[in-house]
C-alpha cells in the first residue's frame, strides 16, 4: 500500500441545518470503507482559519489528495490549495464532492451522497460513471402550459416536423404575457409579439392544442410517458363555433374576467379576451346558470351554428408521450396579505397587473388611465367617464425579497415598474409619478439605460421602501422613509401601484409528484444544475421551462423555452432518451467507479 | 468631516443583546411603519446604520433609541427579519452604559454572573448589618420602630440617595454633553429650552407615546401604573418616612394605607403583566429577554411581596415575622435600587425624558437653521 496515494476527506457544512439535513456520521462511517483514506475530518472550517493547520494535518497523515465534501464546499476551497502548495504539494488534487450541486438536501439522499464522495475519494469525476443508460424514445412530445415558454418550446419542436401536445388549463393559450400591455425595455406591444405566435401554435399541423385540458396522471418511464389528460367540458363544439359571439351578448350570467385581472366583468359563456387561440367560446361551469341551478340555456337558443351542448361531460383521454416539457407559469403574489398597503380597502390601490390591463387599449376605459370609481349599483369599477389621477405611485417588492412573504427577488418588477411609469408618464404626461424602490435590479441588455430613460422622463425615483398606504380625504398617503435624502416622507398620490411578485401555483405540487421532479425551498421545480442545465430534471424526459423554474423575463422564458425544445429533439433525432440519474444505484456507481481505476491504475 | 468606521463595534454591541443587526438592507421599512418618528427624528434605520459601520460617537450624540417604546411594529413588519425594534433595545442599554463614566454600567449589562453575584452581595450585606446592628425587641407586639428606628433607615435612605444620585446626575451630564455639546452640526437657541420643556415634562408625567404605538393600552396602563407608583414611594421613603413607617395602625380608608395599596396594587399588576408577557413571548416587546430585564421585573415583583407580607404581619400584630419581612423588603430593595436606578434598567426613568427633550431641542434648532440658510439664499 505504501505507493498508494493518500485522501484525507474533510467534511464542511454551512447552511447549520437548516437547508442541508444529511447525516454526516454515516457519510463518515461510509467514507471510513473506501481504499486510500488517509483522515477523515468533520468539524467548524472556516474561510478564515489559517492554512497553517491544514499543513500540519497534510504533512502529519501523508495527504497527496484533498476531497472537500459538504453542501457548498467550495467555500473553503482557496484555504486547501494555499495549504496544498506551503506543503509542496500539487494544488489541483484538491476535489470537491457538493451536495448542492447535485441538490442533496436531505438523508432521503444520503445514497446520492456517499456515491459523490466514492468519486471524489477515488478521483473519479461523478459525472463519467453517473450516466443514466438509454431508453427508446417515443416521438410525441407533451408540453404541459401555453404561455410563451411553452408556445416557444412547442413551435421549435413542431417546426422539426415532430408531434406536440401542447396541454394548456384555461380556454385560450398566451398566459401572461397576453395581458401585458409592453414588453420592456424596448416597449413593443406584448401582444404584437405574441399573438402571431400563438396563431401559428393554432394552425400549425404539428400540434395538437389541446385548451381547457388538465394533465391528471403521468404514468410509464422516460421515453415513453403514458399521460391521463382530462378534457373539461367546454359544452362549445371547438369545430362548429363560428366565434360570431351572439351567445355571450345575450348571456345573462357575469362574473369578473381572469383575463383582465379582475377589473372587469365577463359573461359565463365567454371568450377569454379578442386574440384567443383557439377563437372559440367556452362555458365556465361556475357561473354558468344552466349548469348550476338547472334553466336558462338562453345560449343554446341563440347559437346560429348550434354549436352548445349544455350537458357536455369532462373526457379523459390518454396520450402517449416520450418527453415532456414543463412550462406552467407562475400566480402573482395576493397583495391583500400585505395588510399595511390596503389593498383590497382602498380602491385606487391597484396591482401591476390590474394596470396592465387598464393601460392596454383593450381595457376597461381604452387605455386610459382613470380612478376606480362607483358605479350605480355600488360597485367600484375603472369607468372611462371618471377622472385621471395627477400622481401616481409605483411600490417595489411587494411580497418578495421579504422575509415574512416570499425571500427570493421576482426578477421582473424592477422592469415592469419602469415600464409602467413611462406608460403613466405617456398617457397622462403632467403627472407625477412616483418609484419606491429597495434596490434597482436592471440586469439585461438595454434595461440599465431604459432605467436612466425613465429618470429623464422625470419621473420621482426614491429609495425607500413604502411601509404603510393610508386615505385621507381621497386621497392615499405613504409612508416611507428617503433612504439617499435620509428623510421621513408622507407623500399624497391619487393612485398607487403594486409591483407584486411571483409566486409558483397552487398546482405546481401536485404536478412535480405526477411527474417526479423536486420543487425547491419556494416552490418553483428543481433543474438538474442551476449554472449548466437549468431546463433539465433529475427524471429522464422531463424538462421544465419558463417561471416555473423561477421567476425570469420573457426573453429569458423564449429562450429556455427554446433550450427545453433542444433537448427534446436532441433526444428524439437520436431516438433515445437517457433515463433519470436518480435511477442509478450506488452500488452501481461503485461497480463503475471500480472498473475506471482498476483500467486506470492497468494504463500506469 | 471624516468618518471613521469600527468594524469591530458590533462585536460589543452584542455583549448587550443585539442580533441579526447584519440582516438590514436598509429598505426604510421600520422607520416608515413607526408611530413615532417624525421629519428630523428618525429610527431605527439611521442607528442601525451607524451600528454596521460602527460610528460610536454618531450613536453617542443620538438620543433617538430613548424615543423608541419598542411596540415591535417595525420587527413584525421588517422584510429582512433583522429585528430593529431589539436593535434599539440593545442600544439603549449600550448608551447606558456609555452615559454611566464609572464603567458599572457596562459591566452589569455585559455579565449575567457579574450582575447577579453583586446583587447576592448586597443582599447578603443587608442581612447583615440587620444581624450586626439591629436587636429584635422583647416586646410581643409590633415595634418595629425599635427594631429599625424610622430616623436610622431615613438617614442610610438620604445617604443613598445622594450617593446614587451623583452618579446619575454626572452620567445625565455626561449624556447631555455627548448628545449636545460635543454634536457641532447644530446650535440650540436659549429659548429652545424653554419651549421644549414643557412637552418633555409631560411625556415623563404620562409616557403618552406609549398609547400612539403599543396597539394594546394596558401596557402603557401597566407601565404608568408602576411608573406612578414608583415615584409615590419615593416620595414617600426620601420625604415622609416617619409618617409612612408608624408603629399606629390606622384604619384601612387612612391616606398613609391607601396611598400603600396604590403602589403595591401598581407594582403587582405591571411585574405580573411583564412577567407573563416576558415568559409567553407573543408580543414584540416580551421576545427577547435580556438578564437586566428579568432580574428587574423580578425584584420589583418581589419588593411588592415582602411589602405585602409586612403589612399582613404587622396589622395581624406578629411581631417577629414582621422583623423578618422587613429585612428581606430591605435586603430586595438595596440591590435593586444600587445596581439599577443609576447603571441599568430603571435609569431610563431619566434618560428617556431627557432624550425626548434633547431630540425635540435638536429637531427645532436644525429647522431653524434650514430656515435661516433659505432666508439667506433668498436674501
Amino acid at each position: 500500500m505504501s505507493g498508494k496515494r493518500l485522501t484525507g476527506v474533510y467534511f464542511a457544512v454551512y447552511s447549520n441545518g437548516s437547508e442541508c439535513e444529511i447525516d454526516i456520521d454515516q457519510l463518515i462511517e461510509y467514507t471510513r470503507q473506501i481504499p486510500g483514506i488517509g483522515i477523515i475530518w468533520n468539524g467548524d472550517l472556516k474561510q478564515t482559519m489559517q492554512a497553517d493547520f491544514i499543513v500540519d494535518e497534510i504533512k502529519k497523515h501523508n495527504l497527496d489528495r484533498i476531497v472537500l465534501a459538504g453542501d457548498e464546499p467550495g467555500i473553503v476551497k482557496p484555504l486547501f490549495s494555499k495549504a496544498m502548495v506551503l506543503s509542496g504539494k500539487n494544488p489541483e488534487d484538491i476535489v470537491l464532492a457538493g451536495f448542492n450541486e447535485y441538490s442533496i438536501k436531505s438523508n432521503k439522499d444520503l445514497d446520492r451522497a456517499k456515491a459523490i464522495i466514492y468519486c471524489a475519494a477515488l478521483g473519479v469525476p461523478f459525472e463519467n460513471v453517473a450516466l443514466p443508460s438509454e431508453a427508446e424514445v417515443h416521438t410525441d412530445t407533451l408540453v404541459i402550459g401555453g404561455g410563451i415558454a411553452g408556445i416557444q418550446a412547442s413551435l421549435e419542436i413542431a417546426n422539426s416536423d415532430h408531434k406536440v401536445y401542447l396541454v394548456e388549463k384555461t380556454g385560450t393559450i398566451g398566459g401572461h404575457m397576453a395581458m401585458f400591455d409592453k414588453t420592456f425595455p424596448t416597449l413593443d406591444c406584448a401582444a404584437c409579439i405574441l399573438t402571431p405566435k400563438m396563431v401559428e401554435v393554432g394552425q400549425h399541423t404539428n400540434i395538437e392544442l389541446m385548451t381547457y385540458c388538465e394533465v391528471i396522471g403521468v404514468e410509464g418511464v422516460p421515453g415513453n410517458y403514458k399521460v391521463r389528460i382530462l378534457k373539461k367540458a367546454r359544452r362549445v363544439d371547438l369545430a362548429d363555433c363560428i366565434g360570431c359571439g351572439i351567445c355571450s351578448e345575450k348571456c345573462p350570467a357575469k362574473t369578473v374576467s381572469e383575463f383582465d385581472a379582475g377589473i372587469t366583468l365577463r359573461t359565463a359563456i365567454y371568450i377569454p379576451f379578442p386574440q384567443a387561440v383557439p377563437n372559440k367560446y367556452l362555458i365556465d361551469a361556475a357561473s354558468c346558470i344552466y349548469v348550476q341551478k338547472g334553466k336558462c340555456g338562453v345560449c343554446v337558443k341563440v347559437c346560429p351554428p348550434n354549436c352548445i351542448n349544455l350537458d357536455e361531460k369532462d373526457q379523459e383521454v390518454e396520450i402517449n408521450v416520450g418527453n415532456i416539457i414543463v412550462s406552467t407559469g407562475f400566480k402573482v403574489f395576493d397583495a391583500k396579505r400585505v395588510e399595511n398597503l390596503g389593498y383590497g380597502k382602498y380602491p385606487n390601490v391597484v396591482t401591476s397587473l390590474e394596470f396592465e390591463r387598464l393601460v392596454n387599449a383593450a381595457g376597461p376605459t381604452e387605455g386610459n388611465i382613470k380612478f376606480r370609481s362607483k358605479d350605480k349599483k355600488e360597485n367600484w369599477i375603472f369607468s372611462p367617464e371618471s377622472d385621471e389621477p395627477k400622481s401616481v405611485a409605483l411600490i417595489h417588492c411587494v411580497g418578495s425579497r421579504d422575509e415574512n412573504y416570499n425571500k427570493y427577488c421576482s426578477r421582473v418588477c424592477c422592469m415592469y415598474s419602469l415600464k409602467l411609469a413611462h406608460l403613466v408618464k405617456e398617457k397622462i404626461p403632467e403627472a407625477e409619478v412616483y418609484e419606491y424602490f429597495i434596490d434597482m435590479r436592471a440586469f439585461g441588455k438595454g434595461y440599465e439605460e431604459f432605467y436612466e430613460r425613465i429618470k429623464e422622463e422625470g419621473v420621482h425615483i426614491i429609495r425607500g421602501r413604502t411601509a404603510k398606504i393610508e386615505e385621507r380625504d381621497d386621497q392615499l398617503i405613504l409612508r416611507s422613509e428617503d433612504i439617499l435624502a435620509g428623510k421621513l416622507i408622507e407623500q399624497k398620490v391619487d393612485m398607487a401601484i403594486l409591483a407584486v411578485g411571483l409566486e409558483p401555483r397552487e398546482d405546481a405540487e401536485e404536478l412535480s409528484k405526477m411527474l417526479g421532479i423536486k420543487q425547491g425551498e419556494q416552490g418553483w421545480f428543481v433543474e438538474a444544475n442551476s449554472v449548466d442545465d437549468t431546463v433539465g430534471t433529475f427524471t429522464g424526459g422531463i424538462t421544465i421551462a419558463g417561471v416555473c423554474q423561477g421567476p425570469k423575463d420573457i426573453p429569458d422564458a423564449v429562450a429556455q423555452g427554446s433550450a427545453a425544445a433542444s433537448r427534446v429533439l436532441q433526444s428524439i433525432i437520436k431516438g433515445k432518451v437517457k433515463k433519470s440519474i436518480k435511477d442509478i444505484s450506488l452500488e452501481q456507481i461503485e461497480t463503475k467507479v471500480n472498473q475506471y481505476t482498476n483500467i486506470m491504475e492497468g494504463i500506469s | 468631516m471624516s468618518i471613521r468606521v469600527n468594524p469591530g463595534f458590533i462585536k460589543e454591541l452584542t455583549k448587550y443583546g443585539a442580533r441579526e443587526w447584519n440582516a438590514c438592507f436598509h429598505c426604510g421599512n421600520c422607520t416608515a411603519v413607526c408611530s413615532l418618528t417624525e421629519r428630523g427624528i428618525l429610527f431605527p434605520r439611521k442607528e442601525i446604520r451607524a451600528i454596521q459601520m460602527g460610528l460610536t460617537e454618531k450613536l453617542a450624540s443620538s438620543p433617538e433609541p430613548w424615543l423608541c417604546y419598542y411596540c415591535g411594529d417595525c420587527s413584525e413588519n421588517c422584510p429582512r427579519d433583522a429585528n430593529p425594534g431589539e436593535i434599539m433595545m440593545s442600544l439603549r442599554r449600550y448608551l447606558t452604559s456609555i452615559y454611566d463614566w464609572t464603567g458599572m454600567a457596562a459591566r452589569l449589562y455585559k455579565s449575567y454572573a457579574a450582575h447577579l453575584w453583586f446583587m447576592i452581595f448586597l443582599f447578603l450585606a443587608v442581612i447583615a448589618a440587620f444581624v450586626v446592628f439591629s436587636r429584635i425587641p422583647d416586646s410581643p407586639e409590633v415595634k418595629l420602630n425599635t427594631f429599625a428606628p424610622v430616623h436610622i433607615i431615613s438617614l442610610l435612605d438620604h445617604i443613598l440617595l445622594i450617593f446614587l444620585g451623583s452618579f446619575l446626575i454626572t452620567n445625565i451630564i455626561n449624556m447631555y454633553v455627548k448628545i449636545i455639546i460635543k454634536d457641532k452640526t447644530v446650535k440650540i437657541p436659549v429659548w429652545l429650552y424653554f419651549k421644549e420643556a414643557w412637552n418633555a415634562i409631560f411625556q415623563f408625567a404620562t409616557q403618552w407615546n406609549i398609547t400612539k404605538c403599543q396597539r394594546n393600552n394596558w401596557y402603557w396602563f401597566g407601565h404608568w401604573f408602576l411608573f406612578t407608583g414608583y415615584i409615590l414611594m419615593f416620595v414617600m421613603v426620601i420625604f415622609f418616612l416617619d409618617w409612612f413607617q408608624t408603629e399606629e395602625i390606622h384604619p384601612f380608608y387612612h391616606p398613609q394605607r391607601i396611598l400603600g395599596y396604590y403602589v403595591t396594587a401598581g407594582f403587582l399588576f405591571a411585574t405580573i403583566y411583564f412577567m407573563i408577557g416576558r415568559y409567553r413571548k407573543k408580543k414584540e416587546i416580551f421576545k427577547y429577554s435580556h438578564h437586566s430585564d428579568w432580574i428587574f421585573v423580578v425584584l420589583l415583583f418581589l419588593l411588592a411581596f415582602t411589602g405585602i407580607f409586612i403589612h399582613i404581619f404587622r396589622v395581624n400584630g406578629m411581631a417577629l415575622p414582621t422583623y423578618y419581612a422587613y429585612v428581606l423588603h430591605l435586603a430586595v430593595e438595596v440591590p435593586m435600587v444600587v445596581t439599577f436606578v443609576a447603571f441599568s434598567k430603571w435609569s431610563h426613568l431619566a434618560y428617556r425624558p431627557l432624550a425626548i427633550y434633547f431630540a425635540h431641542l435638536k429637531k427645532s434648532a436644525r429647522a431653524l437653521q434650514e430656515k435661516n440658510k433659505i432666508e439667506f439664499v433668498t436674501q
